[in-house]
């Protein structure tokens, strides 16, 4: 494909784009902005529960002494557990993860 | 060199959470001033950089280190010192202060304010570290007082001499905590009333307030662990009436870090010490 | 006091405490150094709870943190600053024996820390539409666009997106497929997006500096540019254009 049918392609998209999106401009730093939820854990200079708790129990994964079982929403998760069947078109592909920063 | 006296109003503050956003900036009487937790605002953007910009506009902001690691064995983190000194320019605080404990050791970051033993060394390592600081930043650090859970066989010296002597040394100030001082009064086994009478009182730029909890040691013992969980109990309010009864009014946070109250409760704690600074103010 | 064994104690229960560690009457005290013990491992698993809120929707509270107990002796925060505490519990996952049979669970924390790292991550100012309009009488394939900092991709072969919904906005039960997301920042609140075919190849060429006609060579398939495009105005993530 010339470039120039290619520049024709995307000028297209971003026309069709830009028709479908309301670009709405925000004002920077719009108090409003700043109301809303805090995520991660914050660095902080209390101490924790005292003498018993999680910091001194001993957990052995590889033995068998692991007593613990998921019990959340993966229960009621039904998916293979290998994965199988849910490769993009049958092919291996290399997995990008975890981009850096543009 | 700069007043830290004047730096911050001698009114009750608070440690500034996110979730007092917006009550803070509708009313936040009678707190005259917020502190934070300098690690907590080093990222590159988004909403906790924004919040605050918003609130160093209206309220003098006290930043508090918690990573600094001043009592580590190795050298101070230049990186770290690089962060600090770059939130400093652009807040310009009217207060800095980290503690008298360690928290990072070969690399990795414990999260958690360890104890050092009271000795000549330590306190060598710990003038040096916060000449350092002092130099990186610019500015004269408060350096606070530690709750702790355990004695040190080589201890030397009692903490109130050990932190009088870091000060003559370094030129820097002090932060009290009460609550510390009523903590670790109880766990080694000392008076806070004596350890507070022999306290070098001029020298203090901020006082803390805090919850605490309380569990039993090895053989049974009282010990009360520094939570910043609860409302700040009876004894460490009498020790605090008479610490601003000596030294005059003085800025005081109320520290609460876990289970944080809604604002109503946390302001009602500032309203508590408020009428205690009243009096003599 | 040698802080190397004090340090190795607090993370691990079966070391002997260090020397000179004594309550103030000068008897050992393995009991309230017990208190440092707890406070460092409690602190850093309250860090991986609110950052993997979806891991702990899908292990359960218990279960997760034990493992987070598990995770953080072996791989204790190597930054003062915890805000993005966990940038290894994707990989741990991958070798953690319990949840062999949740392949997916890896992919999921990527997602969660991929959204974290959005939220702290620098602002930007999105192209004004004026500048987009320009943009249509040029030679655009040959042109470069800059993407937003807090722009994330996740590539998965698992449903990540459908399981994220199902874990937080009621979704339906996530059905076996392949599922790439980009995590969007039009203002402070940071939200996955499922990607259409083609979609992450596209934008992952952006993001690698090329040129839209190369990135657009990319994607193998059929691709929907105009429902890429339109994501990534709607999410204000395009933020500059190069020659």
């Amino acid at each position: 494909m010339s470039i120039q049918s290619k520049s024709l392609i995307i000028a297209g998209a971003l026309t069709a784009a830009l028709c479908s999106v309301a670009t709405v401009a925000s004002a920077e730093d719009a108090m409003e902005k700043c109301f809303g939820v805090a995520l991660a854990g914050q660095n902080d200079c209390k101490a924790g529960e005292g003498t018993t708790c999680a910091g001194t129990s001993k957990v052995d994964f590889q033995g068998n002494s692991w007593k613990f079982v998921p019990a959340g929403t993966c229960m009621t998760m039904e998916l293979p557990a290998d994965g199988a069947g849910m490769m993009r078109n049958g092919a291996m592909e290399e997995l990008m993860r975890d981009l850096p920063e543009a | 060199m700069f007043d830290y006296a004047q730096g911050l109003p001698a009114k009750p503050g608070v440690g500034y959470k996110p979730q007092h956003f917006q009550a803070i900036l509708d009313n936040a009487n009678p707190v005259g001033w917020l502190e934070i937790h300098a690690e907590n605002y080093m990222g590159a953007g988004g909403r906790p950089l924004a919040q605050l910009r918003h609130l160093v506009e209206r309220f003098p902001i006290s930043v508090h280190g918690v990573g600094l690691s001043i009592g580590g064995e190795g050298p101070l983190d230049r990186d770290h010192l690089q962060r600090l000194r770059h939130l400093c320019d652009w807040l310009n605080p009217a207060s800095f202060s980290e503690h008298l404990a360690w928290s990072t050791h070969d690399g990795a970051f414990l999260n958690d304010l360890l104890p050092v033993p009271y000795t000549m060394v330590t306190l060598a390592r710990v003038a040096d570290h916060i000449d350092e600081v002092q130099e990186a930043l610019g500015r004269r650090m408060l350096l606070e007082n530690p709750s702790t859970y355990i004695a040190f066989a080589e201890t030397a010296m009692g903490e109130v001499d050990f932190l009088s002597e870091v000060a003559r040394r370094t030129g820097c100030g002090l932060l009290l905590d009460v609550n510390n001082v009523y903590v670790s009064g109880t766990n080694q086994n000392y008076d806070p009333v004596g350890y507070l009478d022999a306290f070098p009182l001029h020298l203090v730029g901020e006082v803390h307030l805090g919850g605490h909890h309380e569990d039993s040691d090895d053989h049974g013992k009282r010990l009360l662990i520094d939570s910043h969980g609860a409302e700040v109990l009876g004894p460490v309010w009498e020790l605090y009436a008479r610490v601003i009864d000596r030294a005059g009014p003085l800025p005081t946070l109320i520290e609460w870090d876990n289970d944080v109250p809604d604002w109503p409760e946390l302001a009602a704690e500032a309203a508590r010490a408020a009428r205690i600074l009243e009096p003599v103010g | 006091m040698n802080q190397s064994l004090f340090a190795a104690a607090l993370l691990d229960p079966d070391a002997p405490l260090p020397r000179g560690i004594i309550d103030p009457l000068g008897r050992p005290a393995p009991k309230r150094f017990a208190v440092y013990r707890n406070t460092v491992a409690s602190s850093l698993i309250d860090a991986l709870k609110a950052g993997f809120p979806t891991l702990v929707k899908l292990l359960g509270e218990e279960f997760f943190s034990a493992m987070a107990l598990v995770f953080l002796r072996a791989h204790p925060p190597k930054s003062r600053i915890l805000m993005l505490y966990g940038g290894d519990l994707p990989s741990f996952l991958e070798e953690f024996q319990p949840v062999a049979h949740l392949g997916y669970l890896a992919d999921i924390a990527r997602v969660d820390q991929a959204l974290r790292e959005s939220y702290h991550s620098a602002d930007s100012a999105p192209l004004p539409e004026a500048d987009f309009q320009q943009l249509l009488g040029q030679d655009i394939a040959a042109l470069r666009l800059t993407l937003a900092p807090s722009l994330r991709l996740v590539r998965s072969r698992w449903p990540v997106a459908s399981i994220f919904a199902a874990n937080h906005a009621g979704g339906p039960a996530p059905k076996p497929a392949a599922e790439d997301v980009v995590i969007l920042r039009p203002e402070f609140d940071p939200a996955p997006h499922l990607l259409p075919t083609g979609g992450a190849e596209f934008i992952a060429g952006l993001l690698a500096g090329k040129t839209l006609g190369e990135s657009l060579d990319l994607a193998t398939g059929p691709i929907d540019l105009a429902a890429i495009l339109g994501l990534l105005i709607a999410g204000r993530a395009i933020v500059g254009v190069t020659k």
